[in-house]
Formats: structure tokens, C-alpha cells, sequence
């Protein structure tokens, strides 16, 4: 069986779901997992389907380029590889990182580059404006595992002195804390 | 994944309302360290503690760092004294609080609890040694609590021990003088003591606890009032109903921390997890008060008329959400009143609309009883009897904990200021009606009879 990933991006409108899964239905696709949001004004849908193996990943592209087209919506297909290894997660705890101050830029380049550096894994981030336009109501927050095996404290005082240079406040808490106060 | 909601109103509560674990408290039994020889004693004690809780408190830094939210105090509460020490004299028991005093500092703690005695009943030779040695014990040392309890709801209330205890606190205040009587900050007299308390100073670990257990004291009244705030500023029209309903969904998330840190702290220090003692407990800081959500629900001042109405709300409320979040939930449970420790109490009272008969008739229906309360230091010892039986009577008879922390402030008088310091904080003393009278009633002495279980009226 074969596998494709399907992004598709564009200004935001009602039938776009309706369009790229319609032709998905009709290709004899099944699909797997979708994910989408909505940036400002700007769609982006990400989907994994199966598809027939009499079905080529060009013809795919070029039936939904067709719908989508239509829509000033841009769309790409690629097949997903089975034999290429994945990221080999290691054994890791999950950690909400936020960080909140006025915005300017290098802020996520800065800090993920920390967190790169040791090979803690971003899982989630997102950006919440809270005053609107007011930058220092400008919040970041990266939900991210962080390895047994890595030295936690050298890991924390590099965030944190990172954080400082970029004129952050930023708190650094188990993820267990945020769903023992909000899930039942 | 997490909302944004969820992380931005959990920062919310860490960075401006106040939320943090107030205590973290590591009973330990010291049943098995008794000696006919007072060395003996006092080296197994020293050492039973030291060896129980020698990580305590770096493990709940270490924990608290984790999730972001800090365990403010870590205290250690001990067997009764009175049980362990019962073959020893007033003078070789103040002994034995040195004792404590020198591991609670040897291991970190600020406070440890325990030098109890249970006497609501009568009172056995230990009993009698231990609350002889209270004023010393408390005087010399800087970091011992202790507490004895005096009734029950099943035995009813020893009114020898209240006039006892009456001349005790009269003593102990005496003897710290200098310092406006702070010994008897560090004593509680109580009505069926729990005996599971984390807060201090009524913490001590009973017969019926296991070696060793951490019990977790939650707190958070600067999150309740922030969430009742926001709540009215949202929507004008909220009735007491739908404000009951927001306290309720605040303790259960105060509540939820705690018992996350407790049981992380406990399988850190592979020791039993006991209990979360869901409390709202005031510090002298602005925004951490339990007078301020009376104020924000609309009264004046705690102490006005509707203030026993309010608190028994917000009791209430706290409790079932507490209930919800934990099934490990005991201790005192609700919501205190400290009158010192409460920036807002202590201005209420100040201003003239908190009087001791009102902060009495509160206690009725709260968790605790009358706390941290100055009296002129002229009181007499009946008549601080006579106090501590009122609140032992409402205690007995309504099937719930009562206690009193009273302080003759020596050479004081009503409408002076006594200054405490740092978390016991200062409040104004308090006039006491027939302060210096005759009080014959409790020179009657015996035992109140334990009160009918029917014709609840």
C-alpha cells in the first residue's frame, strides 16, 4: 500500500476541506490522519492518505491542483518513504516551555536552538498575541520532551541565559502540572 | 497538546494569584525510639529524624522546580511527645524539644510539630509533664510547635486542662515577653484534633499513622479571590450560586496541584503518601488573603454583617472541590481566618469592624478557630480559659475541628500593636470582654460531658 503526504495552503474560505477530500473519494483514497489550522488569514492543511497502487502521486497532484486551483489554493503531494528510518525518540519527559515578552526578531530561532542543541524535540509551538497588539503580551509556548539522558540543569540554565539575552521571561514546568489543574 | 487557555490561566495562577504548595510535612512515627533513659530517648529521636527527612528538603525544591510551582515551607511533624516522653519530667521533656528543635534545624525545616498531648478525656503522668513544659520548651527553642487537645465530640471537654491550659499561655507569654509573647504563637489548643495536619503549629502525627507519610497543605485564597473577580468582571449579574460554583472549580485545581506534588515528593522519598489538607491558608502578603475575598464577594470588611453567611460559603465551596480532586483529602480542610497572619484580618479588626465575639461566631463555621488572635497581655488565665471553652463547646458540638491560638501580649493592652515578624505577622490586640473579671465557671473544673448525637438542633 502506498502512502502520501498532502499539504495544502491558501487565503482561508469556506469548501476547501470539502474539495481536497472530495477528490480524495473520488481517487479511491483512504485518508489517515489530517491536521489543519488557520494563521490569520492563511489555511494549512497537512493529510496522510493511502492510495490505490494503480494511482501515481502525479496523477494525485495534478487532479487536486485541478480543484484546488481553483480556489487560489497551492497544493503539494509527496509519497511517504516506509524504508527511511525515523527520528528514534529517546526515553524523555514532556515539558511546557513558555516564554513572554515584548517581540522582536530571532525569538523562536533563539530558543529552539538551545533546545536543538540538546536534542530535546519540540512536539507543539505556538504563539498566542493576548493584548493584541501590545509586544509584551507576545507569549511562545513549546511543549517539548526532554531526554532523560541530557544534563536537565545545564539544559535549564542555557534556556534560561538564552531567554535573558532575548529579553524573555520564561518558564520552564512538567506538562503533568498544566493537566492536573485543568483536565478532570 | 494543551490549549492555550490551559497554559496561559495555569501561568495566570503561578505569576499573579499567588499558587504555590504552602507546605509539605513529613509525619514520622517516633513510637519505636522510646527509652526508660532520657539520653537514649532523645538520641533515638534526633536520630530517626534526621535519617527520615535528611532529603526532604532538597527533594521538594527539586520537585518544585520541575513543575514550576513552589513548596513554600517543608515541616516535620512527630508522634506526641507526651506518648513517647510520658516517663519524663517538665524539665527533661523541655530537653527532648531541644532535641527537636536541633534535628528540625540540622535537616532545614522551619517548624516541627508534635509536642502534643491528647488529653481531652483526663490526664495520664506524661500528659501532665508535657503541658507543665510547654513554656520552657517553647521559649528555648525557636522552631518547636505544640498542641494539645482538650475535647472531643466523644469524650466531651476537659475543662481541667482548659483552665491548665488557660495558665499555661498566660506563663509562656510571660516568658517571652521581650518578644510580645511569640511563644504562644508556636501553641494551639484544640477540639477533635486531626491527625493528619500539615500546617503548623497544631501538626503532629497520630497513633494511628503509619512510620513515616507526607501530608501536603494547599493553599491559594489569592487564586480564589482572583477567580471571583474575574468572574464578576465578566459578568455583573453572578448570584452567590454561580460564585459558589467558581470557588469550588478553583479548590479543585489548588487542590489538584498539591496532591501532584505530594505524591511526587513521597515516591521521590519512597514514603507513603497521607493526605492533602485542601486549606486556605492567608500570609501577611497583599493578594494572599482570606479577608480579601470577603471584600471582593461584596462586604466591607470581614466581620460586617453577612461575613458568617460568606465564610460559610466559601468553606463549603472549598471543600467539594477539594473533595473532588483527592480522595486522599484530611487534616484541617477549609478555610482559616489567623488574624496576625491575614494582612486584611488584622486592618478589619484594626478598623473596629472585627470584634472576638464575631471572629468567634465564624469559627463556627470554618475550619479553624480563633487564630493568631492578641489579647491584652492583663487577661487572665480564667478568662482565656473561659475563651478556649467557648471555642472547644463549638468545636464538641458541631462534630468539627476547633482550635485557639491566643496571645496575651504582656504589658499591652487593647487598641496597642504586637509585632510578630514574617509569617505570624502583627495585628492590633483585640479587647476582651471581662478580661481581668472572676471566673468561677471555669474553676469548676471536671469534664463537660460528650454531647447527644440526636435532636440536632
Amino acid at each position: 500500500m502506498k502512502k502520501v503526504i498532502i499539504s495544502v495552503l491558501g487565503h482561508d474560505r469556506p469548501g476547501i476541506l470539502a474539495a481536497t477530500t472530495q477528490v480524495l473519494f473520488e481517487q479511491d483514497c483512504n485518508l489517515e490522519n489530517v491536521s489543519q489550522t488557520i494563521l490569520q488569514s492563511e489555511f494549512a492543511g497537512v493529510f496522510i492518505s493511502s492510495i490505490p497502487e494503480s494511482l501515481t502521486v502525479e496523477e494525485l497532484n495534478n487532479q487536486l491542483e485541478k480543484a484546488l486551483g481553483a480556489l487560489n489554493l497551492y497544493v503539494f503531494v509527496r509519497p511517504i518513504r516506509v524504508d527511511v528510518a525515523t527520528y528514534d525518540a529517546p526515553g524523555s519527559e514532556p515539558f511546557v516551555i513558555t516564554t513572554k515578552g515584548p517581540d522582536r526578531k530571532g525569538l523562536v530561532a533563539g530558543i529552539t536552538s538551545v533546545i536543538a542543541r540538546f536534542g530535546a524535540n519540540v512536539t507543539n509551538l505556538s504563539a498566542v498575541f493576548k493584548g493584541g497588539d501590545d509586544p509584551n503580551q507576545n507569549i511562545m509556548i513549546y511543549e517539548v520532551d526532554i531526554p532523560w539522558r541530557i544534563d536537565q540543569n545545564a539544559f535549564q540554565k542555557d534556556l534560561r541565559e538564552k531567554a535573558t539575552e532575548l529579553g524573555l521571561n520564561i518558564s520552564i514546568q512538567h506538562r503533568k502540572i498544566f493537566e492536573a489543574i485543568n483536565r478532570i | 497538546m494543551l490549549t492555550e487557555r490551559e497554559i496561559i490561566s495555569t501561568l495566570e495562577m503561578l505569576e499573579n494569584e499567588h499558587l504555590d504548595v504552602r507546605t509539605v510535612t513529613l509525619g514520622i512515627s517516633l513510637i519505636d525510639c522510646v527509652s526508660h533513659n532520657p539520653e537514649t530517648l532523645k538520641n533515638n529521636i534526633y536520630k530517626r529524624i534526621t535519617q527520615t527527612a535528611k532529603k526532604l528538603v532538597q527533594t521538594c525544591d527539586e520537585i518544585g522546580e520541575k513543575f514550576g510551582i513552589p513548596v513554600v515551607n517543608k515541616r516535620i511533624a512527630i508522634s506526641p511527645v507526651a506518648i513517647i516522653a510520658a516517663a519524663f519530667s517538665p524539665s527533661e521533656l523541655v530537653q527532648v524539644a531541644h532535641t527537636m528543635n536541633r534535628a528540625a534545624a540540622d535537616v532545614g525545616v522551619d517548624f516541627i510539630g508534635g509536642f502534643t498531648a491528647l488529653v481531652e478525656k483526663g490526664m495520664a503522668r506524661g500528659d501532665r509533664s508535657l503541658i507543665e513544659s510547654i513554656p520552657h520548651a517553647l521559649v528555648e527553642t525557636d522552631r518547636v510547635c505544640a498542641s494539645v487537645n482538650v475535647a472531643s465530640t466523644r469524650a466531651g471537654i476537659n475543662m481541667d486542662a482548659v483552665y491548665l491550659m488557660g495558665k499555661i499561655i498566660k506563663e509562656a507569654a510571660s516568658l517571652s515577653a521581650d518578644r510580645d509573647g511569640i511563644a504562644c504563637a508556636k501553641l494551639c489548643v484544640f477540639a477533635n484534633i486531626p491527625q493528619d495536619i500539615p500546617f503548623m503549629a497544631g501538626a503532629y502525627l497520630g497513633i494511628g499513622e503509619p512510620d513515616a507519610v507526607i501530608n501536603v497543605g494547599v493553599s491559594g485564597p489569592g487564586v480564589v479571590k482572583k477567580a471571583i473577580d474575574r468572574a464578576l468582571e465578566a459578568d455583573s449579574g453572578l448570584d452567590l450560586g454561580q460564585i459558589s460554583e467558581i470557588i469550588k472549580t478553583t479548590a479543585y485545581k489548588v487542590t489538584k496541584v498539591g496532591e501532584l506534588i505530594g505524591r511526587e515528593v513521597a515516591e521521590s522519598l519512597n514514603i507513603q503518601f497521607g493526605v492533602v489538607d485542601l486549606s486556605l491558608a492567608p500570609t501577611p502578603n497583599v493578594g494572599d488573603s482570606v479577608g480579601e475575598i470577603f471584600q471582593s464577594l461584596g462586604l466591607k470588611n470581614i466581620g460586617v454583617p453577612g461575613t458568617t453567611a460568606a465564610l460559610a460559603l466559601i468553606n463549603d465551596a472549598v471543600k467539594k472541590g477539594g473533595a473532588f480532586a483527592s480522595s486522599k483529602v484530611g487534616g484541617l480542610s477549609g478555610a482559616f481566618i489567623p488574624v496576625s497572619e491575614d494582612l486584611n484580618i488584622s486592618e478589619s479588626a484594626a478598623a473596629g469592624y472585627l470584634s472576638l465575639e464575631k471572629l468567634e461566631a465564624i469559627t463556627s463555621v470554618c475550619s479553624v478557630g480563633l487564630d493568631m488572635v492578641a489579647i491584652p497581655g492583663d487577661t487572665s488565665a480564667e478568662t482565656i480559659a473561659a475563651i478556649i471553652a467557648d471555642e472547644m463547646a463549638i468545636g464538641v458540638i458541631n462534630r468539627k475541628t476547633t482550635a485557639t491560638r491566643l496571645i496575651p501580649v504582656p504589658g499591652k493592652k487593647a487598641g496597642d500593636n504586637a509585632y510578630f515578624g514574617g509569617l505570624l505577622g502583627q495585628s492590633i490586640i483585640m479587647p476582651v470582654n471581662n478580661g481581668l473579671g472572676d471566673n468561677r465557671f471555669i474553676r469548676l473544673g471536671g469534664l463537660i460531658p460528650a454531647p447527644i448525637q440526636s435532636l440536632t438542633n
